[in-house]
């Protein structure tokens, strides 16, 4: 069957989705938004966008790939956003495999063979 | 850290299952049926005991605090899996390539590797190092493989184990009695002789009172002969039957778990070592090694739990491990110093020590070349909700003939691993009473004394 993905933006939404597909493996891609234009203005999630992109098809079949703008710089920068407190992200870009301790995070996310790593470990 | 010297390395780590079938990531024992998640459990039983103290402070509650195991060793077992993923990015951020698979020597200079699916690969290499660690070990009677569990089944264990029998009287025995009683489960302990073992035993002893008085049954010098199952279930009921050292009396008990911690197996029967020619203590199954972490082939070194006449500690294997790589690829000499090695014992009253135990000091120097001076101690804070008055103790053990240098640091209370830690550096510069008079002490805290 392959992998599906999945846009949202902002923590409900995101709650929402993963609830939804509860029982597949769940990885998600927490970036900042984008403008107009479609820029981060997150530097770092601009690098670490192609080079998860270019990993996902070695994500195990049925896999659900999150793609979650987290909010404007404002939002992320305020230390009680609900990313922050609820599902203890410390920074953009964050990748992870949801409901495991397993994530990359920051410069993290620009190296392919950890993307790799976090897509393929039992 | 051979990495760190452009060295190419590869890490072979397989976790044989339990004969429960329970197995592990990344780390070694002490990550993840160690030192990690029984500090952990044993800081849960504190924080038991910390809510009892806190009423007599002026905390109001009037609801009976209770413990659930599962929100417990969920949140552990996560800790635990954050800690296996870090060492897997940094082996990867490092270029140091992992392998899950059960390694062993074929032949010289090359080691098969199978993984959990059975797909076999050889790899040679320039030099091995062998840390491959112990399991524990069970007793050979009926029923121990299938009822009994063991530390590494203990910390992910998906149910509350409810009235348990530990078996042994090891520090880990104890503490894992500990922290058990702590979190409000009945438990008794199994000895077949001395607690502790190897440990000085006037605290052994004094640890052993304290567990007692404070509700854990002791029954001592009896051995287990068989273990019977009465009722499946998560957790079953089990039946054990015993008999005594010391005559014909048999014992008799019913319990939910029945925990074996009666001592550790070094893993290097199964490893080949008889292919390249790398001599083990047959009895014991440990590895002999020069001051160079060496073994008898000149290649293959080995550093922790599996050496012979070593201690068997973490920060030990570490120091040993990295000291070994920078004399082969840093040009540095120093040897690791395995003297004047602190430790501590996390039983509900925690023990920290450094330095010879007093046994050991008057077999070494003898009874008159020794001073022992000693000390009970209340804690304040353990005052106000009126804990016991009598039980924390300390003692330092001195050298007559070399200026009363400090050679036996023990102490009996809480945070006994945070005090003992500055105590053991002080050790290593050559501590003398004299200066330990010299030094004021710190008001109001335990280690005044």
């Amino acid at each position: 069957m392959g992998w599906e993905e999945k846009q949202v933006r902002g923590y409900p939404e995101f709650v929402q989705t993963a609830q939804r597909y509860h029982g597949r493996p769940i990885f998600a891609l927490f970036c900042g938004d984008k403008d107009a234009e479609g820029r981060s203005w997150c530097p770092d999630c601009v690098t670490a966008e192609p080079v998860v992109r270019n990993e996902l098809r070695n994500m195990p079949d049925e896999s659900v790939f999150i793609y979650c703008l987290v909010g404007d710089r404002a939002y992320w920068k305020d230390p009680n956003n609900e990313f922050r407190k609820n599902l203890k992200l410390t920074g953009v870009p964050t990748l992870l495999k949801y409901g495991t301790p397993q994530k990359l995070v920051e410069e993290e996310c620009f190296k392919a063979e950890l993307v790799r790593m976090l897509f393929t470990e039992d | 850290e051979a990495a760190k010297y452009e060295k190419k390395v590869m890490v072979l780590d397989f976790v044989m299952p339990t004969p429960l079938g329970n197995s592990w990531g990344l780390g070694g024992t002490c990550v993840n049926v160690g030192c990690i998640p029984k500090k952990l459990m044993h800081q849960a039983a504190l924080l038991g005991q910390a809510l009892q103290d806190s009423r007599k402070f002026g905390w109001q509650f009037t609801e009976e605090v209770k413990h659930n195991w599962m929100t417990m060793t969920e949140s552990v077992q996560n800790y635990i899996g954050s800690l296996n993923w870090g060492y897997r990015v940094a082996l990867r951020e490092k270029k140091v390539t992992y392998e899950n698979a059960y390694g062993e020597f074929v032949g010289p200079h090359t080691v098969k590797a199978t993984n959990k699916r059975g797909v076999e690969k050889l790899y040679t290499a320039e030099r091995f190092l062998i840390a491959t660690g112990e399991r524990p070990r069970y007793l050979g009677i009926p029923g121990d493989k299938e009822y009994c569990i063991s530390s590494d089944d203990l910390f992910s264990l998906p149910y509350c184990p409810g009235k348990t029998l530990v078996i042994g009287a090891s520090y880990v025995a104890l503490e894992c009695a500990g922290f058990l009683a702590g979190l409000g489960l009945d438990v008794t302990v199994m000895v077949r002789s001395i607690l502790l073992r190897g440990f000085d035993q006037d605290i052994a002893n004094k640890i052993g009172e304290y567990m007692e008085e404070h509700g854990i049954n002791f029954v001592r010098e009896f051995v287990p002969i068989k273990v019977e199952q009465i009722e499946e279930g998560t957790p079953g009921r089990l039946k054990v039957t015993a008999k005594s050292t010391k005559g014909n009396q048999i014992f008799e008990g019913e319990y939910n778990t029945v925990l074996l911690a009666i001592g550790r197996d070094a893993c290097t029967r199964k490893i080949g070592l008889d292919k390249v020619g790398v001599k083990i203590n047959e009895k014991t199954g440990k590895i002999p090694v020069n001051d160079e972490e060496q073994t008898n082939v000149p290649y293959i070194y080995a550093v922790g739990d599996i050496l012979q006449d070593k201690l068997e500690l973490t920060p030990v294997a570490i120091q040993a491990g990295r000291l070994l790589v920078q004399r082969l690829y840093a040009g540095s000499t120093s040897k690791c110093d395995y003297a004047n090695v602190p430790t501590t014992v996390f039983t509900p009253l925690e023990y920290g020590a450094c330095g010879y135990s007093e046994e050991t000091a008057v077999e070494k120097f003898g009874e008159e070349n020794i001073e022992v001076y000693h000390s009970h101690f209340w804690p304040l804070e353990w005052t106000v909700p009126s804990r016991d008055n009598n039980k924390c103790y300390a003692k330092i053990i001195c050298n007559i003939q070399d200026n009363e240098r400090v050679i036996g640091f023990h102490v009996l209370g809480p945070n006994a691993g945070e005090v003992t830690q500055g105590f053991a550096a002080a050790i290593k510069c050559g501590l003398t009473k004299e200066q330990l008079d010299n030094t004021v002490g710190i008001h109001p805290v335990c280690a005044e004394v």
